[in-house]
């Protein structure tokens, strides 16, 4: 059962790249274009994986971590939030709800490959 | 999740994670409980994660502790990949029987 | 570059620069007037931050390097350590340009000339002198460093254990499992930048069943490890449970004293400790035995060993008011940014594919309705139209979709005008009003251009220099407005100024010269204003870099023409003018007004139609039948009949359409009047590309076709024949 991902980022061409990549792996990945999007997806199906960036229109990804951490079957649910290194207030507030793991941008998507796979085994 | 029990035999369907292993825990004690011996069967867990591993060697180390027989049976692909994994099997003891028919298309976690 | 990843990305890369450029710039305006205004500083900022992520996402290293340290400022100046001053802002407009650069450098797929690169330099150069400390221009580290505590030295052991591995110990914090982290993935990642060659897990802390929360983790693992990678490698893959977790690596042959402290540091007993480092073949049972006769020798001594906790805490520690102001702020950008759009892009393409597929449905219904009608079947033909009814509703929603506001063109000329105002040395503000009034792309894309020369002509021509405009009392700051309204199913675009006005003694006595009008003809206002929009005319005394172009008034008429619009101006000595443009919502439908020949229908704009006559009334007898004198206008006309060759008997009653377009005015003859008919202009396609003067077709409610005229390509023809 191949393992699936939710891909939240506002930038159309990372989301291309990135379904790509992940999809080369073996992770089959659900995109969505902001929090308000991605909170749509968490519809029931299963996601093994969250990652998503911080800044995005209509709802960004802190809200949207928060959110997400409300539902019960995703409450525990890994999440990889992509970030500068210029957002530490960013990240302490992440932090703060629940998200252990940070790439910083701009990264190449090998390193975030590794991230994901730490986390998640395809 | 578990949706068979009866009496000795607790047959987990699903998820055996972090999601199910409050609901889990009082469902294996109570079978510890009211048995001496019970059965676990995992040949239809189609996902376990540390948590889940963590639980079952909670409810092995209870067993012992009451001095009651915990056996787990029909280990489903990913159960079997953890405990090799985990370096457990011999904790736990039991002879490793995969489930012959799994209707789970089960890879590596 | 990346190699593997496909062009068609990067084109998506590149379209969205350009949207976030164009975002960056209208702020980047703004900011020059609103310095303090976080939306704006953090539009800019947010511009900058995606571009350097998908670039650095792409491998564009040239455009990481110099985004990034752009938006360190920017960062700087949304801390509020930096203001915005008006240099700031300026170099940041010459930043965004810079950028615009860089982007037509990757869509071309080439490297930076060497000017460009050497612009980078300085703007870089630039752009530090606004960081405390200058900032490396390496792409910055992926993630969070392990902070793995060092062993504090013991007295120098020389012995090292014999493993040719790498021992991990590992002790899980309690909300592993909590914050979605499964241990064993990490073993399994272990797996793939080497081999685990035994692997003991710890459950040691697992508590009694009453106590123990099934949703927390005590496990932990002790790993003997086999591989080449680097002990930084290793380390960051535990970068993500760092924080709570007691990580311990050791390398192959690290000294016996090391093994030590560690298990002096693990929270296990001794000796079943060291079990396990024997288990794991970590440490050979000599080994264990040597550790712990050392350990018993030193437990007097007050070495107390690191304190791990306090380690932990002091990674942790952030401090509570720190959260609370920043829930504060999200709550604060979270309300504001509910109000911006809710949009979805779509292709252009897409919505075109839907407004033909909605015209074949029309013609479809079409021809059911005509079945119904001739069989006389009542049932359906009600069925039929409540049919159209919704497909017809179906038309207007698709048409709808094309519509674009039109605040976005507007805004791209606070830049003109800021430039502008720079070229000149005036001092020029720009109002914007009715931004949200919609309109069709189509056209949105086509008024850019002719609305950028109207407002360089007011710019230039219309406001006046500082010392004339103190001179007649009026504020030393011009004013140009630009503003759009809905006005009875058309646009109006107004661009306005508190200039000097036209003069009109000016404009006529130029007219006159050149030939434009016959000296002592009886004209208003009005018609004297719009003579400068006839070709070839030219009111500047002196020609400035800005008018001196060759491109005159006439041809933004022209343009606005080709869209099917038309313009006029206002004007009031010595307070101003106004360039009123007026176009058609869309182009995909038209008022059109239709004519019959012989069997045929066609349809023209009827915008262009000026009147009709009957052609017996007019046309003289004698000639070569090619003009009639209309009122003293000597007016060429052509028969449609002749034109699309069409056969049989020519009606007793011809009419003639007189149609005016631009300078010109023709008459179309025609069999049959029919009046006003609103339609969806469908494209010709490849049938009709002989150029015969069709612009389209449309379906008649009866399911026939019309032809719609291409009124410039038929002026053209009729202009042709008669020189």
């Amino acid at each position: 059962m191949a393992k699936t991902i939710l891909f939240v980022e506002d930038s159309a061409s990372v989301r291309q790249v990135m379904k790509t990549a992940l999809a080369r792996e073996g992770y089959e990945v659900v995109l969505a274009v902001d929090g308000q999007d991605a909170l749509t997806k968490l519809n029931g199906q299963k996601i093994h994986l969250i990652i998503s960036d911080v800044n995005m229109p209509n709802m960004d990804g802190i809200t949207f971590v928060k959110e997400a951490k409300k539902l019960p079957a995703y409450k525990f649910t890994p999440i990889i939030m992509l970030t500068t290194e210029t957002q530490a207030l960013k990240m302490a507030e992440g932090k703060a709800a629940g998200v252990k793991a940070w790439i910083v941008k701009p990264f190449q998507p090998p390193q975030l490959m590794a991230a994901v796979a730490q986390l998640v085994m395809a | 999740m578990a949706n068979e029990q009866q009496n000795n035999r607790i047959v987990i369907e699903g998820e055996l994670t972090i999601y199910t292993v409050t609901e889990l825990k009082d469902k294996f004690l109570g079978g510890l409980l009211t048995n001496d011996e019970l059965e676990l069967d995992l040949s239809e867990v189609s996902e376990i994660d540390g948590a889940g591993l963590q639980l079952l060697v909670m409810s092995k180390q209870s067993a012992i502790a009451l001095k009651k027989t915990l056996l787990i049976t029909g280990h489903s692909p990913v159960v079997a990949e953890l405990l090799d994994l985990s370096g457990l099997s011999g904790f736990f003891g039991d002879p490793l029987l995969m489930a012959h028919q799994s209707k789970l298309e089960g890879k590596s976690l | 570059m990346s190699p593997d990843i496909p062009d068609e990305y990067l084109q998506t890369f590149v379209i969205e620069c350009r949207e976030l450029l164009e975002q960056m710039e209208d702020a980047l305006l703004i900011i020059e007037r609103d310095p303090e205004n976080p939306e704006i500083i953090n539009a800019i900022f947010r511009a900058a931050h995606t571009i350097k992520g998908t670039a650095g996402l792409f491998g564009i290293d040239y455009m990481v390097e110099f985004t990034h340290v752009a938006e360190s400022v920017l960062d700087r100046v949304r801390s509020r350590e930096v203001m915005i001053s008006s240099a700031l802002s300026a170099l940041f407009i010459e930043v965004h340009d810079h950028l615009g650069t860089l982007v037509n450098h990757v869509e071309e797929g080439t490297l930076p000339t060497e000017e460009v690169d050497a612009r980078s330099k300085r703007l870089i150069a630039q752009l530090t002198q606004y960081l405390d400390t200058p900032i490396t221009h390496e792409a910055v580290p992926s993630s969070d460093i392990a902070i793995v505590v060092k062993p504090k030295m013991n007295p120098v052991q020389g012995d090292v254990v014999k493993t040719d591995y790498w021992h991990i110990s590992l002790r899980f914090g309690l909300e592993v499992f909590r914050n979605g982290m499964d241990p064993f993935s990490f073993v399994r990642y272990l797996s793939s930048i080497g081999q685990v060659v035994q692997l003991v897990t710890i459950i040691d802390a697992i508590p009694p069943a009453d106590e123990m929360d099934p949703e927390s983790c005590y496990l932990g693992f002790e790993i003997s490890f086999n591989s080449d990678a680097d002990k930084i490698t290793i380390e960051n893959i535990f970068n993500f449970v760092h924080d709570d977790c007691v990580i311990r690596i050791l390398p192959p042959h690290s000294k016996i004293s090391e093994y030590e402290r560690l298990i002096l540091e693990l929270p296990e007993q001794e000796m079943r400790l060291g079990e396990m480092l024997v288990k794991c073949g970590s440490l050979t049972p000599t080994e264990l035995e040597r550790i712990l006769r050392i350990q018993a020798e030193q437990a007097d001594e007050e070495d107390a060993p690191l304190l791990i906790g306090d380690v932990l805490l002091q990674q942790k520690v952030v401090s509570p008011p720190v959260i609370e102001a920043a829930l504060e702020k999200q709550k604060h950008i979270k309300e504001t940014k509910k109000a911006e759009a809710n949009l979805i892009r779509v292709d252009a393409d897409k919505l075109d594919d839907l407004i033909n597929l909605v015209g074949e449905l029309i013609i479809a219904g079409a021809g059911i309705n005509l079945i119904a009608t001739r069989e006389k079947m009542a049932d359906l033909f009600q069925s039929t139209a409540t049919l159209s009814r919704l497909v017809e509703e179906v038309r207007d929603s698709a048409l709808a979709l094309r519509m674009v506001q039109i605040g976005g063109t507007f805004n791209r000329f606070q830049r003109v005008v800021r430039d502008v105002s720079k070229e000149l040395g005036k001092d020029v503000d720009l109002v914007i009003t009715g931004a949200e009034t919609e309109l069709d792309k189509t056209v949105v894309e086509k008024i850019g251009d002719p609305l950028t020369h109207l407002v360089r002509n007011s710019m230039d021509h219309g406001i006046e220099p500082a010392e004339v405009r103190l001179a007649r009392g009026k504020p030393v700051k011009g004013t140009l407005q630009l503003s759009a309204y809905h006005d009875a199913g058309s646009i109006v675009i107004e661009v306005s100024d508190d200039g000097g006005g036209l003069n009109k003694a000016r404009i006529l006595s130029k007219a006159i010269e050149r030939g434009l009008v016959a000296e002592g003809a009886n004209l208003t206002d009005k018609e004297i204003y719009n003579l400068i929009f006839e070709a070839g005319f030219s009111t500047a005394d002196t020609v400035s870099n800005l008018s001196g172009r060759g491109v005159g008034m006439d041809v933004v008429r022209r343009n606005i023409t080709a869209l099917r619009g038309t313009v006029d101006l206002d004007s009031v000595e010595g307070q101003g003018s106004t360039v009123r443009i007026r176009l058609p919502l869309t182009l995909a439908i038209i008022d059109g007004f239709m004519v019959g020949v012989g069997n045929a229908t066609y349809v023209m704009p009827l915008d262009i139609v000026v009147e009709c006559i009957e052609l017996k009334a007019w046309a003289s007898n004698e000639g070569d039948e090619q003009y009639i004198n209309l009122r003293g206008e000597v007016l060429p006309y052509r028969r449609l009949r002749d034109h699309f060759g069409i056969k049989g008997e020519t009606v007793a009653r011809e009419n003639v359409v007189v149609i005016r377009y631009g300078e010109h005015k023709a008459g179309l003859v025609v069999d049959k009047l029919m009046g006003e008919f609103q339609t969806v202009i469908k494209s010709p396609g490849k049938l009709f590309e002989s150029g015969k003067g069709i612009g389209g077709f449309t379906i008649l409610g009866s399911g026939e076709v019309a032809l719609i005229l291409d009124v410039p390509g038929l002026m053209g023809l009729i202009e042709h024949e008669r020189t």
